[in-house]
């Protein structure tokens, strides 16, 4: 080897292999650069102080919930969203918003009231129901998949990373933290659920071109599509924010509320189909929904047990998944590690 | 800066923490004010208790924990002066470092420009400015500990708290985030950084708190705390050709009560006061003619100390 073919000025070292290169005979050497390696950085250190003032809580608790509910559409927020699950989500909401397109080919139609499009699609309290609480596709397909989807890292990658760190060392306390994170969920549920019922409604009188009177007509009964909205929200949002929460694993969490949601109507309606009773389906956070629309609706009731029933179920599966949420909040980074 | 009545920024009278049978911190009393204090102890100290207790994370099970004069277990105010660096916290891993800290700077309260604006300043303190707008996931150790130091300092906190800040850093990264905790420190804020590695905390700080299984070791600072190991033995280290010709020529001395010869070409000199035998080390050196190599105060440095402390 002769130093010509090192490159000293250019600072780039080489050296021989100590054993098995050469024959052992010569005399072994090896060059070290001359020119220092730049490892370092040398950066100013000038720390500025800050003299704003913070701003109170609400404003905490509003970046809380825009960091969650964002994260939706962008990078910057609470999870990195798969494109999938971003665009399931997207689907979901076509899907749900799809009956506003037929009453507008009606409306260029000139279809009447008894016409076939108006029947399957405008605004009638079966339709209005079925808006919301109809079971395919909405709450076999749409909705649980919605909330599943959601719900899944909401609490659990918290638990799963330690992220609840960054928020409990702000001034930020569980009742918020978990106030926002239940509010998150709601309105993206609710702008799927809710805002869907709410368009449906309002375009077909615009598309129809109604008057006062059917507004007069209809809207106890859209009212009361929008009370059962909103309960089917915070049913789902207390079920699936209870799973997240009591678990470290974001598909657990989506697996063990869509397990709930069939399950239980699986269950039910096998009881129901081989011993002719509907008790069973006071287990199903939906049919209890469902039965609960009916009535407010004022159609056909499908469950031959007292609606009472479904009633205190319902209030007892928000009360106990609430209770779980707060419990296993309230344990968050407070465990030995 | 710290309220007008000087109330300290941290107060513990008589914590304790058990989880079950196990203690975490036991009968812990300290006061810290202003510059940068070491907390020093090896693995299960209690070093990651106590900043839970101050961080409101844990309740004490007995005794008082006070920030400012508040407790944070009952009230969340005290945090809009803190910045705090867990050991374990991840991080948002998809967001950039500018992002990360302007959304964490808007959980304390920011509006998006203030967030935006501080966000720049703390990453530009802490060496990230050129990399502010890549993914933290991209990021090395040392620099995630930096962007964790950066959200941290996004609101001016008065109080910084820093559990194992320097775990896993490379050289470089090390010596930019002791730069940055010395310069804290130097600000006047109240600055707690903890590790298990000795030598770390000597190049920050002379203030030190020394936990072991949970008990408070010492307080104050570390040079004090040596003086008042006095009593202890400490040892001399020559290197040597003829450590027995020399030993016998230092055996004669009055601060020496002892020798050794750890390895060969090693002799040990063992004295109650290491002044003394220092002044007389050169004199019975020359007077021996033994060549000498090299010369070592092994004890002389933060681990040691630990060691004569807990019994080691």
């Amino acid at each position: 080897m002769t130093k010509d073919l090192v490159d000293l000025d250019g600072g780039q070292t080489r050296m021989e292999a100590a054993y098995g290169s050469d024959d052992g005979d010569e005399d072994h050497f090896a060059i070290t650069a001359k020119k220092e390696a730049s490892l370092g950085a040398i950066f100013e250190q000038n720390y500025r102080s800050w003299n704003g003032n913070l701003g109170p809580r609400w404003v905490r608790n509003y970046a809380i919930f825009r960091h969650h509910v964002f994260g939706l559409f962008t990078s910057k927020g609470h999870r990195n969203y798969n494109p999938f699950v971003r665009l399931t989500i997207l689907v979901i909401f076509i899907g749900a918003v799809s009956p506003i397109a037929m009453l507008f080919f009606s409306s260029l139609f000139g279809s009447g009231p008894d016409g076939v499009i108006d029947k399957m699609w405008g605004v009638n309290r079966s339709n209005l129901w079925g808006q919301v609480l109809g079971y395919f596709p909405r709450n076999l397909c749409y909705w649980p998949l919605l909330t599943a989807l959601v719900v899944g890292g909401m609490i659990s990658d918290d638990r799963r990373n330690g992220t609840s760190a960054i928020y409990f060392s702000r001034p930020v306390t569980r009742v918020d933290y978990t106030l926002m994170k239940y509010l998150s969920v709601a309105v993206v549920l609710g702008f799927v659920i809710v805002f869907s019922y709410m368009a449906y409604y309002t375009l077909a009188i615009v598309f129809k071109g109604e008057g006062w009177a059917f507004l007069i007509d209809t809207l106890p009964m859209f009212l009361s599509g929008l009370l059962c909205s909103i309960l089917l929200v915070i049913t789902y949002t207390s079920i699936g924010l209870a799973l997240s929460s009591i678990s470290q694993s974001r598909f657990f969490s989506a697996i063990a509320f869509l397990s709930i949601i069939y399950g239980t109507k699986l269950v039910a309606l096998l009881i129901d189909l081989q011993f002719d009773t509907s008790i069973l389906y006071i287990l199903s956070p939906y049919d209890c929904l469902a039965h609960f629309g009916q009535w407010m609706l004022g159609i056909e009731l499908n469950y031959s047990h007292s609606l009472s029933l479904s009633i205190v179920s319902l209030i007892l599966m928000n009360g106990i998944s609430i209770m779980v949420l707060v419990s296993r909040v309230s344990s968050l980074e407070v465990t030995r590690e | 800066m710290t309220d007008d009545n000087k109330t300290p920024s941290v107060i513990l009278e008589n914590v304790s923490k058990w989880y079950g049978q196990v203690i975490g911190v036991n009968d812990i009393s300290l006061a810290i004010e202003g510059g940068v204090t070491g907390i020093l102890g090896p693995n299960g100290a209690g070093k990651s208790t106590l900043f839970k207790l101050l961080m409101g994370r844990i309740k004490p099970s007995q005794g008082s924990v006070k920030l400012f004069g508040i407790d944070p277990w009952s009230d969340t105010s005290p945090y809009r002066r803190i910045g705090y660096v867990s050991e374990s916290e991840r991080l948002y891993d998809w967001m950039t470092g500018q992002d990360f800290v302007s959304t964490l700077a808007r959980l304390h309260g920011m509006t998006r420009e203030e967030s935006n604006a501080r966000a720049e300043h703390v990453l530009d303190f802490v060496g990230l400015h050129d990399v502010r707008h890549k993914e933290i996931g991209k990021y090395s150790k040392g620099m995630r500990q930096r962007v964790k130091i950066a959200h941290a300092l996004v609101h001016d906190p008065d109080l910084i708290i820093l559990d194992e800040p320097l775990h896993g850093c490379d050289p470089i990264a090390r010596t930019s985030i002791m730069n940055v905790i010395r310069e804290l420190g130097s600000q006047g804020k109240t600055v707690l950084v903890s590790s298990h590695i000795l030598e770390e905390i000597e190049r920050i700080t002379e203030q030190i708190v020394i936990l072991h299984n949970g008990r408070l070791l010492a307080l104050g600072n570390l040079y004090a705390i040596r003086d008042l190991l006095d009593k202890h033995p400490h040892r001399i280290m020559i290197t040597t050709d003829e450590p027995r010709k020399l030993a016998s020529a230092f055996i004669e001395e009055e601060p020496v009560f002892g020798v050794r010869f750890p390895e060969k070409g090693k002799l040990e000199i063992q004295t109650n006061d290491l002044s003394a035998a220092h002044s007389v080390l050169p004199r019975v050196i020359v007077d021996s003619k033994v060549p000498v190599s090299r010369i070592d105060n092994p004890d002389d440095n933060l681990e040691s100390l630990l060691g004569y402390l807990i019994g080691g």
